[in-house]
């Protein structure tokens, strides 16, 4: 079982702190489907915060489709995340090392590029829904 | 869900000190709400009034649908720097409470106290700080009651006694149904375990919400140099600070700040709080960032 | 509730048993002695002044400083118990809630003030009577045979007179202990309800504790019933005293009245034949220095007038007394739980 942890000086919202935490274990392979989440009142316990914070987390993460919640049981994973597998990566983190190498080249800074990035991919996710 | 802390126009007054003045909320179930404000503000004495403790001069209360103290089965107390029986043991405080309270769970209360390894046989007088305010929760909370106040109960313990107190107290919070009301001076200790928050400053409740809801509603305004008088009327500035050329502004608004001119920015609870402290203190000398002192006009 | 208090209310009770327990054994111990000494002495079967005062004399003078010493202690014990229980019992029963702040724990429970109240009160204030009326009664049983002999002593060593209205005899016996305890006791929990503070209530019940039992016998037992009246002719076995003052006047006073032993006197005084009082000798008998001066006096038809009251008005007095102090106790009692009910700090 996974357990949470809480950074109180990072300006992120603490149930979306919690969503993080899950998504980046199942990315991590650290939760997998049919495994249970903490119970709400053992997460609220051991960090010390209001029980509706994680019981808003673990609705949004329902909500996203990764976990379903079994009344009087717990909280479980359901879906994963992406569907594509760790390899894939691979490939793809080259393609981004050798764009990034060039838009240094081209004189962007840090805050520009990042800026382009989410641009562009703001833009590509509206077409995507359009 | 209806109100388990209803006021109308509570006012208590000691010889010359108006202690609290013109109180009006009405506190929601099924929260953990946060009183907040500075020392002497009154935080101590709407507690009290809400156990049953004092008498109001003005106005009314009504805890859990009735006069307090008519519901103190289902209302647990818990009083600043949690007095005990010093003579009497760990174990004579159960009893205590067994005798005293009709719902007594004697089951919870000594898994309780095995679980924070209290010496049933050790008197009270002899226990720390933090083990005190342990034992005063076990009693409240072994009652099983509907609704806790805790008045500044993490005041003056260790900063491992405040974690764990916490920690127990949103354990019981999740496990039980219950409704809390906790009052502090710091807003550190309660940020991370309350969902509604009541500001009290100078005898006055300011504001009072869910956490969530105060948090969208209050902004940080910068931008250059402006008169607060000249915001439109949604706009409810509660601070404001200027430089020769600059204005910076905390404001409440349902609505969104469509003017350009303004850059704005989320407010943190302890800045949203120190600005209604600034607001009661009235208009007067302040302190600029250079410390200077500035006359606010 | 009654754990509660029993809890809270065990130190000082054990104290006072073994206090008690100390002073019964003290008393058990020489109590037989001293009452086969008072029936060899004599003093049961005699009579009158004359033939009573040398028996009377010869057992007193048989009592080393040792029994006048618990004597003492006993009349001592008796009288100070009321206001031992009232301040350090009843001062701190409320006034220690208030200062340790566990008034905030204990009406926050799911009792009510009421019976908060009255359960805090009556554990202590029925323990409270029972010790001192104890205490009373034990030293009565030890006693008993000093006061009987006491009453035929015409010897004005005797520390303490002859009646049992005289003041400290009074107080120390009969039911009237019951009435002071629960009077005391009363007054301790009220100065702490009012004061807050535990030492300065204790201070308070002291002070008005004390005003109270002085007041008492000096202005409020002497009116309770009225006195009846009686003169004395100055015969041969006139037993009272002769005064004379400047410019020719003279006074009379009575100290025991033979026909009524134990009577509380209130004043005593020279009248002549018509029942008016006289204080101016008269001529012939200013320089009178031949035989018996009463002689001369009773020759003018003065006689002396005393206003008294008889022992058989003891009990009567006793009961109005402890009525008395018990409605006061009530009455605090009451004040007390209007005090904690309506205004809280």
């Amino acid at each position: 079982m996974i357990e949470f942890h809480l950074n109180g000086r990072s300006g992120v919202a603490p149930y979306m702190q919690l969503i993080h935490q899950v998504r980046q274990a199942l990315r991590l392979g650290l939760l997998r489907e049919g495994d249970q989440l903490p119970k709400v009142k053992d997460v609220a316990a051991g960090l010390a915060i209001n029980p509706n914070t994680v019981l808003k987390a673990y609705r949004e993460l329902e909500y996203e489709g990764l976990t379903a919640a079994r009344p009087g049981v717990g909280t479980f994973v359901t879906g994963t995340l992406g569907g594509t597998s760790l390899a894939a990566h691979g490939p793809l983190r080259r393609d981004l090392q050798r764009w990034l190498a060039r838009a240094r080249h081209a004189g962007l800074d840090d805050e520009s590029i990042e800026a382009l990035f989410l641009n562009t991919f703001r833009s590509a996710a509206e077409e995507d829904i359009a | 869900m209806t109100a388990v802390i209803e006021t109308k126009g509570l006012g208590k007054r000691y010889r010359q000190l108006q202690a609290l003045a013109d109180c009006t909320l009405s506190v929601p179930a099924g929260h953990v709400v946060g009183l907040v404000g500075p020392n002497g503000a009154g935080k101590s004495t709407l507690l009290n009034l809400a156990a049953g403790l004092l008498a109001p001069t003005t106005g009314t209360i009504e805890v859990l649908g009735g006069p307090a103290p008519a519901q103190l089965a289902k209302l647990g107390f818990l009083a600043q720097d949690a007095p005990v029986y010093a003579t009497l043991s760990v174990a004579d405080h159960l009893k205590l409470g067994a005798r005293l309270n009709p719902g007594w769970d004697q089951a919870l209360a000594r898994a309780r106290i095995d679980q924070l390894d209290l010496d049933p046989g050790q008197k009270a007088g002899t226990l720390s700080g933090g083990q005190r305010a342990q034992l005063a929760l076990t009693l409240a909370l072994a009652k099983r009651p509907r609704l806790l106040i805790l008045d500044e109960p993490v005041a003056s313990l260790d900063p491992l006694a405040r974690r764990e107190f916490l920690q127990d107290l949103m354990e019981a919070v999740a496990e039980q149904d219950l409704s809390v009301v906790l009052s502090s001076h710091l807003i550190a200790d309660l940020e991370r375990v309350c969902d509604y928050l009541i500001v009290l400053v100078g005898s006055r409740v300011r504001v009072a919400g869910p956490v969530e809801e105060l948090l969208a509603t209050h902004h940080l305004l910068t931008g250059p140099r402006r008169d607060p008088a000249t915001l439109p009327d949604g706009q409810q500035v509660i601070s404001a600070s200027h430089t020769d050329v600059q204005s910076t502004l905390l404001v409440r608004t349902s609505s969104p700040v469509l003017d350009p001119a303004w850059t704005v920015s989320e407010v943190g609870l302890e800045d949203m709080v120190l600005a209604y402290m600034r607001q009661a203190a009235g208009p007067g000398r302040r302190r600029t960032p250079g410390n200077h002192l500035e006359v606010q006009k | 509730m009654i754990w509660l208090t029993w809890r809270q209310f065990r130190p000082q009770a054990v104290i006072s048993l073994a206090a008690l327990a100390a002073f019964a054994i003290l008393l058990g111990a020489t109590g037989p002695h001293l009452a086969s000494m008072y029936a060899t002495s004599g003093i049961a079967g005699c009579h009158g002044t004359g033939g009573c005062s040398y028996v009377v004399s010869s057992f007193l003078g048989l009592l080393s400083g040792f029994y006048t010493l618990v004597f003492m202690l006993g009349i001592a014990g008796v009288i100070l118990a009321p206001a031992v229980i009232g301040v350090f019992w009843g001062a701190p029963l409320i006034a220690r809630e208030f200062e340790t702040g566990t008034f905030r724990l204990a009406w926050t429970q799911s009792i009510t003030r009421a019976r908060w109240l009255a359960s805090k009160l009556a554990l202590p204030g029925l323990a409270a009577m029972a010790v001192t009326e104890g205490l009373s009664l034990m030293y009565g049983w030890w006693a008993a045979p000093i006061g009987q002999a006491a009453r035929f002593a015409n010897n004005s060593n005797f520390p303490l007179g002859m009646s049992p209205y005289s003041l400290l005899a009074f107080d120390a016996h009969g039911v009237v202990p019951l009435g002071y305890a629960a009077f005391g006791f009363a007054l301790g929990v009220t100065a702490g309800v009012l004061i807050r503070r535990t030492l300065p209530a204790m201070a308070l019940t002291l002070a008005i504790f004390a005003a109270v039992q002085v007041a008492m016998p000096l202005a409020i037992r002497p009116s309770l019933f009225p006195p009846a009246h009686m003169t004395q002719s100055l015969a041969a076995n006139f037993s009272g005293q002769q005064s004379a003052g400047p410019g020719g006047t003279f006074g009379l006073t009575l100290d025991y009245i033979d026909s009524e032993p134990g009577a509380w006197i209130f004043s005593s005084g020279a009248v002549n034949a018509a029942g008016q009082p006289v204080s101016l000798m008269p001529a012939a008998c200013v320089n009178a220095h031949t035989g018996d001066p009463n002689q001369c006096l009773a020759s003018h038809g003065i006689r002396i007038a005393v206003s008294y009251l008889p022992t058989s008005r003891y009990w009567p007095i006793q009961l109005t007394e402890t009525g008395i102090y018990l409605a006061l106790a009530l009455v605090l009692a009451g004040f007390s739980y209007w005090r904690l009910g309506r205004r809280l700090p």
